[in-house]
């Protein structure tokens, strides 16, 4: 018991001691609070400091004896506490509830009721409040139906407990702590077993061990110390004069591409013309991001003035990710002057003569001329034209020899190829006209006279054989009418002068038509074409015949009356066709600008394909005996090649762009409406659809 | 032997056999995904586009061989040894191994790159040319922050700039830099090594910023290989002109941050040291200095000063000129590094503070320039009489002598492209300096001349002319040079302004005496005036040749497209969009100058 005694009066002593170390804090504790505390806590706080001022100095007074007794009162009272208040209530843990309505609340230990207190009014209470200074820590016991008011103490321990501390200023919670047991000089074991025997014999298995790392030490696997640092760097190349030895490895290397170097643009002090303006870098914002320029110029006044590029990592980055996850090839890179494709062409020089100069100009159409024809002599010109008027004209000057008035648009016109019958083939409308041109001397005047007149039995059984043709005397003119049910767009005329054909793009198993002069009689030899035909011209030579449709041209052999061959030009739509005067040669127009040359010889695909013009091809020719052939086209040009046909097989035709005609003007959106070249000089004839036919030559 | 067996519909020949894409690379491999790509960048291999793409079209191929090669690579088993040995340092850490820990990080497994690098370049030259990716990645990184905890270490960012440094002093001693451009990115530089052109970027010396957008494990790949390939490069350029790498620096220097002058000097002392090694370099305040210095440094660095003691000439400045004065001995140098040689020869520049003296101190000494700067370390101080240029970058300069030009920065860089001495008064402090031109531009193919390259163009001619001194003059003044330059250009402009004018007056007069021919035989003024209109119609018949010509040019080229074939008609159209384009651009620049000058007018 003494040994108690003494240790608890020990404890009692430290405790105190503790209480004395605290409390010089506590003014500084206050001080903290009263920055943030209310007017009316002030009160109570210097009440509270002047207490512990007291306590400080009670504890100094009372430090050395009576300190003991002090706390054994005062953890006494903390004991007697709970016991010393008896709630008033006696219903026991039962919620308040069930007593609501009820006057009582339990019974006294004599059996009588405990009552309520009167409940007090709301204002009544409120008043008394403001009345009494100590209202505020009056607290109001539901349970015991009674007023408490809290003393000094407890409020300092809601205090401290509002605070998060303990609720005792004297309660150090993190005291150190103290190991009460001494642990040196106690020779009492926590076990009283016996050492086991195994702690006095060596370990075999950290033998072996301690063997086995002996014997990696000796062998050399354990290392202790650092591995020596070699210089890091040295002369990789020696000297590169074994080239056989410094030879790459492995697949041919590809070098990265270099970054690119930077321009003007990129300088920080660009010149002016390089900074784009705000209109212009907002209208970037418009662009395709891929389109967008990457970097926009800056000027900058001064160097001190460059920031830093805030995306130099970036690029960096960017950079490397190209180098390692592109895939790498050679490409070849074309880089030669543009104008070193283009071809060698033979000099013009030496191809010479063509036509090259626009030497005369036949004015009097008041419309388009749509076409031309020059006699086989190569004197006269006839034109037609869609005011309705066909002309004659002297080649060399210019002189309007002949006018006839169709009185409809003339379509096309034709010469007969015979020298000697000098007869005009004209297509206007539905009618085909031959007209007597009144040249020639006076034989053949009767001879013509004689061929140009119809008898009108004949018309009548030519409307009963062909049914598609009536052959009719001219009323106004000195010739022939011949009357198509459809338009006749053209009319050729076969090389022996007796023959012609027409064509009727809308006349179906009709469409083209061959007349002969001499019989007045019309024949309708080819029935089927499958698309709508666009013109028909005579082999030059040999009994054959030309059909060229939209889509492509036939060949029929009149003498067997049966289709020898297809050319298919493979062309959108085409528009003209001229057969060189070998015969084995063809070229062909189109709607789309482009020209087909054709080797009958060779294949029905051509051998050249040409694309001379932006525009439609309205008319190709070829020359009668020099190698040029020509196009024209509603570009307002026409084009001349050279076109020359070996007679060896083996070589190719060379063909040789040679001069572009200018001079027509457009009107109505077309351009040169027809050419033709002379026979016998290196002349082209063009017609217009400004009514002017020109004479180019060499 | 028989072949062997292929199974049906398995097409192991052709581009099937010849390329495999990523995925079935890295699994062949047995390696991960960053592995893989660590050995591709080391080796140097990419992918590359096979014909045809039997996998897929958006897939990456490599070819066959490549991945043998990268099967066969050592380096692929040495990744694997490190990996594991992570491992198990790891697993030592878990089981509170201390010591085999700390046994296991003593002895990590390591690899060197040399072998790689003479497998990628098997010669120098070789080397040489893929040096410009290595040069920009290794100055991006030396301007690179050096602050712990970023994903870059501070020892490899040291290591970059120790190299860019040694790199550019071997170009600034052997005078082999020849373009450099300020551009807003950084500043290029154009150096030419054993014929070979290198160009490269650093960026400018401010505070780089490190973006979030970049995978560093990818760069720092690359910078691990071309930090060992500009190390081994530099060896060799080092060892070509008998330096000793890796060179040993002045370590007051290297703390002033000065390394790129201390290495220069110590490249340039080179020559000297073995010619007299023996010779002792002792003037007595050279002593006094080296005594501060071995009482600042530490016990360690004793030795390394004692080396230096041997190492460093006299600390005077005009030792360096003299050295590079020694080495002009030797005349095994071309033309072109003759004259940038000597471009800045005799001049003495001095830097102000804000001036980006790292890319100065560079570039004027590799073209033969003396250089200080305002700071400790510095060669000569700003008070010294022989400075001729003082480079400025402030808006005003306070106290001015009168024996030196006052230029900006940009000026060493103009004069360093046009490789004249330009005239700086449009230069000096407080103007707007001229446009800042790039010399990697080809003008006249890019079809557009800058007004500022036609004036360098005329200064340049009127400096080859007047090379050889003018009788008469006795000079070697650059400054009266410059002036006679100058007043060179202002008597050209001048003559022609005379010489127009005269023209006119000339047509003036002429006109005059016709009309007065006229009145003396009595032409009425209508009748003079209807002559004059048939003049004017032959003129206009003048005019229209020059279009007939225009017009008989297209044709031409009409019919030369005519008999082309189609692939090169496509081929020559092609071609003229892309120079139809760049006219257009160039007309754009034409266009803003005009309306610029139009605006500057008003």
């Amino acid at each position: 018991m003494p040994a108690a005694m003494a240790k608890s009066l020990a404890a009692s002593k430290k405790k105190a001691d503790r209480v004395e170390q605290e409390e010089p804090e506590e003014p500084s504790e206050n001080g903290f609070v009263r920055e943030y505390g209310d007017q009316e806590e002030e009160s109570e706080r210097s009440d509270a400091v002047g207490s512990s001022e007291d306590e400080r100095s009670s504890g100094e007074g009372e430090k050395d004896g009576k300190d003991d007794g002090k706390i054994h009162q005062s953890s006494e009272e903390s004991d007697s506490s709970e016991d010393e208040v008896a709630p008033r209530n006696t219903i026991g843990e039962v919620p308040l509830e069930w007593y609501k309505d009820e006057e009582h609340i339990g019974y006294d230990i004599t059996g009588k009721k405990i009552r309520k207190h009167a409940r007090k009014d709301k204002i009544d209470s409120f008043l008394a409040g403001v009345d009494d200074s100590k209202n505020w820590r009056k607290i109001y016991d539901e349970y015991n139906d009674e007023e408490v008011e809290l003393t000094r103490e407890e409020i300092r321990i809601i205090r401290r407990l509002l605070k998060g501390r303990t609720p005792h200023a004297e309660v150090d919670p993190y005291a150190p702590y103290v190991d009460w047991f001494d642990w040196e000089d106690k020779g009492h074991p926590l076990s009283n077993a016996p050492e086991p025997k195994r702690r006095f014999i060596p370990s075999k298995w950290e033998q072996k061990k301690v063997v086995q790392y002996v014997r990696a030490i000796r062998k050399g696997l354990i290392k202790f110390d650092k591995p020596k640092e070699e210089p890091p760097f040295y002369l990789l190349w020696g000297d590169d004069s074994s080239v056989a030895e410094n030879k790459r490895h492995g697949l041919s290397y590809i070098p990265a591409p270099k970054p690119k170097l930077a321009g003007h643009e990129e300088s920080y002090n660009p010149s002016i013309e390089y900074i784009p303006t705000q209109e212009e870098i907002n209208s970037y914002q418009l662009m395709f991001e891929e389109d967008r320029p990457k970097f926009i110029p800056r000027r900058y006044e001064s160097l001190r003035s460059v920031p830093a590029y805030e995306n130099a990592l970036k690029e960096g980055f960017d950079r490397c990710l190209d180098l390692y996850l592109c895939p790498r090839t050679r490409k070849k890179r074309i880089n030669i002057d543009p104008e070193s494709l283009r071809p060698k062409l033979p000099s013009k020089k030496d191809l010479k003569p063509y036509p090259l100069t626009c030497y005369l100009e036949y004015r009097g159409h008041s419309g388009p001329v749509n076409s031309i024809s020059i006699e086989v002599s190569g004197q006269w010109i006839a034109s037609g034209s869609t005011d309705g008027m066909v002309r004659i004209w002297e080649v060399e000057t210019g002189r309007c020899l002949r006018v006839w008035d169709i009185g409809e648009a003339v379509q096309h016109i034709a010469w007969n190829p015979l020298p000697e019958l000098p007869i005009l083939a004209v297509s206007a409308g539905h009618e085909v006209h031959l007209l007597n041109t009144g040249l020639g001397d006076a034989e053949e005047k009767m001879h013509i006279k004689e061929l140009l007149h119809v008898e009108e039995v004949l018309t009548d059984d030519a409307g009963n054989s062909a049914s598609a043709v009536s052959w009719v005397q001219h009323e106004k003119h000195d010739g022939i009418t011949l009357k198509h049910l459809k338009t006749v767009s053209t009319v050729e005329w076969h090389r022996k002068g007796d023959y012609f054909t027409t064509v009727m793009p809308s006349g179906d198993s009709r469409a083209v038509l061959i007349h002969q002069l001499s019989k007045k009689h019309t024949a309708n030899p080819i029935k089927k074409l499958r698309a709508p035909a666009v013109s028909a011209v005579f082999h030059p030579t040999r009994p054959f015949f030309f059909i060229s449709t939209k889509k492509n041209v036939r060949v029929y052999d009149l003498s067997k009356n049966k289709l020898i061959k297809k050319l298919e030009p493979g062309l959108r739509e085409v528009s003209s066709i001229a057969i060189h005067p070998g015969g084995d040669n063809v070229i062909v127009g189109s709607k789309e600008g482009k020209m087909c040359w054709f080797d009958m010889d060779l294949s029905s695909q051509p051998y050249k394909r040409l694309p001379a013009h932006p525009k439609d091809i309205t008319n190709v020719a070829f020359h009668r005996s020099y190698p040029l052939f020509a196009s024209c086209s509603d570009d307002c040009t026409a084009y001349v090649f050279h076109g020359m046909v070996y007679s060896d097989l083996n070589q190719n035709p060379l063909i040789v762009p040679l001069e572009i005609l200018h001079g027509h003007t457009s009107s109505n959106g077309r351009g040169v409406l027809d050419c033709k070249f002379h026979p016998r000089q290196p002349w082209l004839f063009t017609a217009g659809a400004d009514s002017v036919i020109k004479l180019y030559c060499h | 032997m028989p072949k062997h067996y292929r199974p049906p519909g398995k097409k192991k020949e052709g581009n099937a056999a010849k390329y495999i894409t990523r995925t079935k690379a890295v699994h062949h491999l047995q390696v991960s995904l960053p592995t893989f790509r660590k050995l591709c960048i080391l080796k140097g291999i990419f992918p590359r586009e096979p014909k045809k793409k039997v996998e897929g079209n958006h897939k990456t191929y490599y070819h066959m061989k490549d991945i043998a090669f990268l099967a066969h690579e050592p380096l692929l088993e040495k990744f694997r040894d490190i990996r594991a040995h992570k491992r198990k340092v790891k697993k030592a850490l878990a089981r509170k191994n201390r010591d085999l820990a700390d046994r296991l990080l003593n002895r990590q497994p390591t690899y060197k790159l040399d072998r790689l690098i003479l497998e990628r370049y098997p010669t120098f030259v070789d080397a040489l040319r893929d040096l410009d990716d290595c040069l920009t990645m290794v100055h991006l990184f030396a301007a690179l922050p050096a602050v712990g905890g970023e994903r870059i270490q501070v020892p490899q960012i040291h290591n970059c700039r120790r190299l860019s440094h040694e790199w550019q002093a071997y170009i600034s001693r052997t005078h082999s830099l020849r373009k450099t451009f300020i551009s807003v990115k950084g500043i290029y530089y154009q150096a030419e090594v054993e014929g070979q052109k290198i160009t490269w970027l650093t960026p400018h010396a401010l505070q780089q910023v490190l973006t979030e957008d970049v995978d560093f494990n990818v760069m720092l790949t690359f910078l691990e290989f071309y930090e060992a390939l500009l190390g081994f490069v530099n060896f060799k350029l080092y060892h070509s002109i008998n330096v000793k790498y890796p060179p040993l620096l002045d370590p007051r220097l290297e703390a002033l941050a000065a390394e790129l002058y201390a290495l220069c000097r110590y490249v340039s002392a080179a020559p000297e040291r073995q010619l007299g090694d023996s010779r002792a370099i002792s003037s007595p305040e050279n002593e006094q200095s080296e005594d501060k210095k071995v009482d600042a440094q530490t016990d360690e660095s004793d030795l390394r000063l004692a080396q230096l003691q041997h190492q460093l000439p006299a600390n005077e400045p005009g030792t360096l000129m003299h050295l590079v004065e020694d080495a002009t001995a030797a005349d095994d140098e071309d033309n072109e590094t003759k004259d940038c040689k000597n471009l800045f020869k005799n001049l003495k520049f001095f830097l102000s503070r804000e001036v980006p003296r790292e890319s100065l101190l560079f570039i004027i000494p590799a073209f033969g320039g003396m250089v200080s700067w305002e700071g400790d370390g510095s060669p000569f101080k700003e008070s010294d009489e022989d400075i001729t240029h003082q480079i400025v970058d402030r808006p005003t300069q306070g106290h001015m002598f009168l024996s030196r030009e006052y230029v900006q920065p940009q000026w060493v860089f103009d004069c360093v492209n046009a490789r004249i001495i330009l005239p700086t008064e449009a230069y000096l402090v407080g103007r707007v300096p001229p446009p800042h031109l790039s010399p990697f531009v080809d003008n006249e193919e890019e079809g557009y001349v800058p007004e500022y390259a036609e004036t360098i163009k005329r200064l340049q001619a009127a400096a080859s002319k007047h090379v050889l001194p003018m009788p008469g003059l006795e000079s070697g003044d650059l400054d009266d040079a410059q002036n006679l330059l100058a007043e060179g250009i202002i008597d050209r402009a001048e003559a022609s302004e005379a010489a127009e004018k005269k023209q006119k007056l000339a047509i003036l007069e002429k006109q005059y005496h016709d009309e007065l021919n006229m009145e003396l035989q009595g032409i009425t003024y209508s009748a003079s005036l209807s002559n004059k209109n048939l003049q004017s119609s032959v003129e206009d018949v003048q005019e229209d040749a020059p279009a007939d010509s225009e017009q008989m040019e297209k044709d031409a080229r009409d019919l030369s497209m005519v008999s082309m074939t189609r692939k090169k008609r496509r081929l020559y159209e092609a071609m003229q969009i892309s120079r139809e384009r760049k006219k257009a651009n160039v007309n754009i620049l034409e266009e803003r100058k005009k309306k610029a000058h139009a605006s500057k007018k008003e």
